[in-house]
């Protein structure tokens, strides 16, 4: 027996068929460990010493950082859940001044920085009507800025549905109506769903811009607290261990639903 | 079946061996110096000469900024100069936005910084500050419907202040203003945007930019000129114990503030801002008298 085959067997496995968990644990372990160890050489060779007590005396503030970007990426997530699909379905709408207008916005949102639009947004169109709450202005840039990529989301998986489906339903004497409800959205709801619920994670990344225009969200408060405290690696560690808090499970989420709907055929 | 085996396994071996490597240039290339990668005139004239690099944001006309070319340029930018033309030095500026300064000198990626930068107990804490070279006050730009004459108006619940954050605005607000809401901004623009369009009543800042921000937008703000705190002490900051540049800057200082220095660059950079004070009894950035 070769010795050295059952050790490269532990790092091995064969695609397209599940990995046992005691792989799984040891080889994400060893990932882990390689990370920690480059970014530790990195530390040293800046010869860099942390301290994270300071954050003791922060606690109440980061707490409520932490539900504002909660608050804002759920509310967001909802709202520009409604407007995609709003979005998508206009976007092969009859009429053409809807077509156009949501064709346009896709393209302006997706072509522009999210930077961009906050500044514009708030100091421009938000004063202009009078939103000077900065929580709603928040929301609602968010809300305009994720849908055009929701709509996005929304379109693409409609068109990869197989055109003869439709036919099908029609040839069976469907109206518009059940081929829409028994043909058309399982399948969407299979194909985006995985889709959207990663979508939710860039929401919560996303929200973290907010902090230009004052929105204390995680992101803001760690900045206003390195900004006393000088602790500046501290503070953006923990801010990313946080938002990572919030995400990792959102990709676990989306990879099961992912396998979940699996039975969808491919086109 | 062995040789799918062995090409399997020459195929893991070469992509350990291409990670191991990538990971190792990166490592490499995070142990070089990051100096080099500057701006500014770095070329090697002679062994004795030392490379300088000095982080400023330029951000803080007529001090900190940039040419039409994109160059460093200002006031503090033609001391630093001036300070590494007598020393021997070849000066690297490094463009940093203020919240990396101080990280960047714990980090040694920068010598020193010159960034318009008040000396307070705070910073001194993990950074060393060379004498004072010039003091500054702090004033308020309100907006003009506010109502606002001092900071007593200012200090009322209800009321809000916008601050760069981490400026010393933010840290005398933070103190000093507790009942009104403090609106923290990352840019000075931002905070003159809020107040000419009054979602805040007012922003604390240095007495020049708030003279200037008020010329810009002369109906929509009136500036507080009062100097309502004690003048604040600029200083140039050097990693926590370098004493041997720290001396050097210390020197230097002494000598322009008696030599003329401060009056060739007042001359060059801000005579009309020096005109304004005069009449209005401000006391000039680099009057120690």
């Amino acid at each position: 027996m070769n010795p050295f085959k059952n050790i490269f067997g532990l790092f091995l496995a064969p695609k397209n068929k599940a990995v046992p968990l005691f792989k799984r644990a040891l080889n994400y372990l060893l990932v882990c460990v390689l990370i920690i160890v480059v970014f530790w050489a990195s530390l040293s060779v800046l010869s860099i010493n942390f301290s994270f007590g300071f954050l003791n005396l922060y606690k109440t503030r980061i707490l409520d950082g932490f539900i504002l970007t909660v608050q804002l990426s759920l509310v967001s997530l909802i709202i520009s859940l409604l407007l995609g699909t709003l979005v998508a379905v206009g976007q092969r709408s009859r009429i053409l001044p809807i077509r156009y207008l949501c064709d346009v916005y896709v393209k302006i949102i997706r072509g522009t920085p999210l930077i961009v639009q906050i500044y514009l947004f708030f100091y421009i169109i938000g004063t202009a009507w009078g939103i000077k709450n900065r929580f709603i202005a928040g929301v609602l840039i968010l809300s305009i800025f994720e849908a055009a990529y929701i709509a996005e989301i929304i379109r693409g998986s409609f068109l990869s549905l197989d055109k003869t489906q439709l036919e099908a339903a029609n040839s069976l004497g469907f109206t518009r109506r059940q081929a829409l409800r028994y043909v058309v959205l399982p399948q969407m709801i299979a194909r985006t769903l995985p889709a959207l619920t990663g979508q939710f994670a860039n929401v919560i990344k996303d929200s973290s811009l907010l902090s230009i225009i004052a929105v204390i969200e995680m992101t803001q408060t760690m900045r206003e607290i390195s900004a006393t405290t000088f602790q500046l690696f501290e503070s953006y560690i923990l801010l990313g261990a946080l938002y990572l808090c919030l995400t990792l499970p959102i990709t676990f989420v989306s990879r099961l639903f992912e396998e979940r709907f699996n039975y969808a055929p491919k086109t | 079946m062995q040789l799918r085996k062995k090409v399997r396994r020459g195929f893991l071996i070469a992509t350990l061996t291409t990670t191991l490597t990538i990971l190792g240039a990166g490592l490499l290339s995070a142990c070089s110096n990051p100096a080099n990668n500057g701006t500014g005139n770095s070329q090697q004239v002679g062994a004795e000469r030392k490379t300088l690099t000095v982080a400023m944001e330029l951000a803080y006309p007529p001090f900190e900024t940039k040419d039409e070319a994109g160059n460093p340029a200002g006031l503090s930018v033609d001391l630093i100069t001036e300070f590494a033309n007598a020393y021997n030095y070849d000066v690297v500026i490094e463009n940093t936005a203020w919240d990396g300064l101080i990280p960047s000198l714990q980090t040694e990626l920068a010598d020193c910084v010159i960034s318009s930068m008040t000396i307070t107990e705070e910073r001194a804490e993990q950074v060393d500050f060379s004498d004072p070279y010039a003091v500054a006050q702090l004033a308020l730009l309100v907006n003009s419907n506010s109502g606002i004459s001092s900071i007593d108006d200012l200090n009322q619940e209800g009321r809000s202040i916008a601050v760069k954050t981490g400026s010393t605005g933010d840290v005398y607000a933070t103190k000093n203003i507790p009942r009104a809401t403090i609106v923290r901004l990352a840019d000075e623009s931002a905070c003159v945007t809020e107040v000419v369009q009054g979602k805040v009543d007012a922003f604390t800042y240095d007495q020049l930019t708030i003279y200037r921000n008020q010329l810009n937008n002369p109906e929509t703000t009136a500036a507080v000129f009062i100097p309502f705190q004690d003048p604040e002490h600029w200083g140039i900051a050097v990693h926590k114990g370098n004493s041997e540049l720290l001396a050097e800057l210390n020197e230097f200082i002494t000598t322009s503030k008696t030599d003329g220095t401060f009056d060739v660059l007042t001359e060059k950079h801000l005579p009309s801002e020096k005109a304004t004070f005069d009449e209005l009894g401000f006391r000039w950035f680099f009057d120690f008298s």
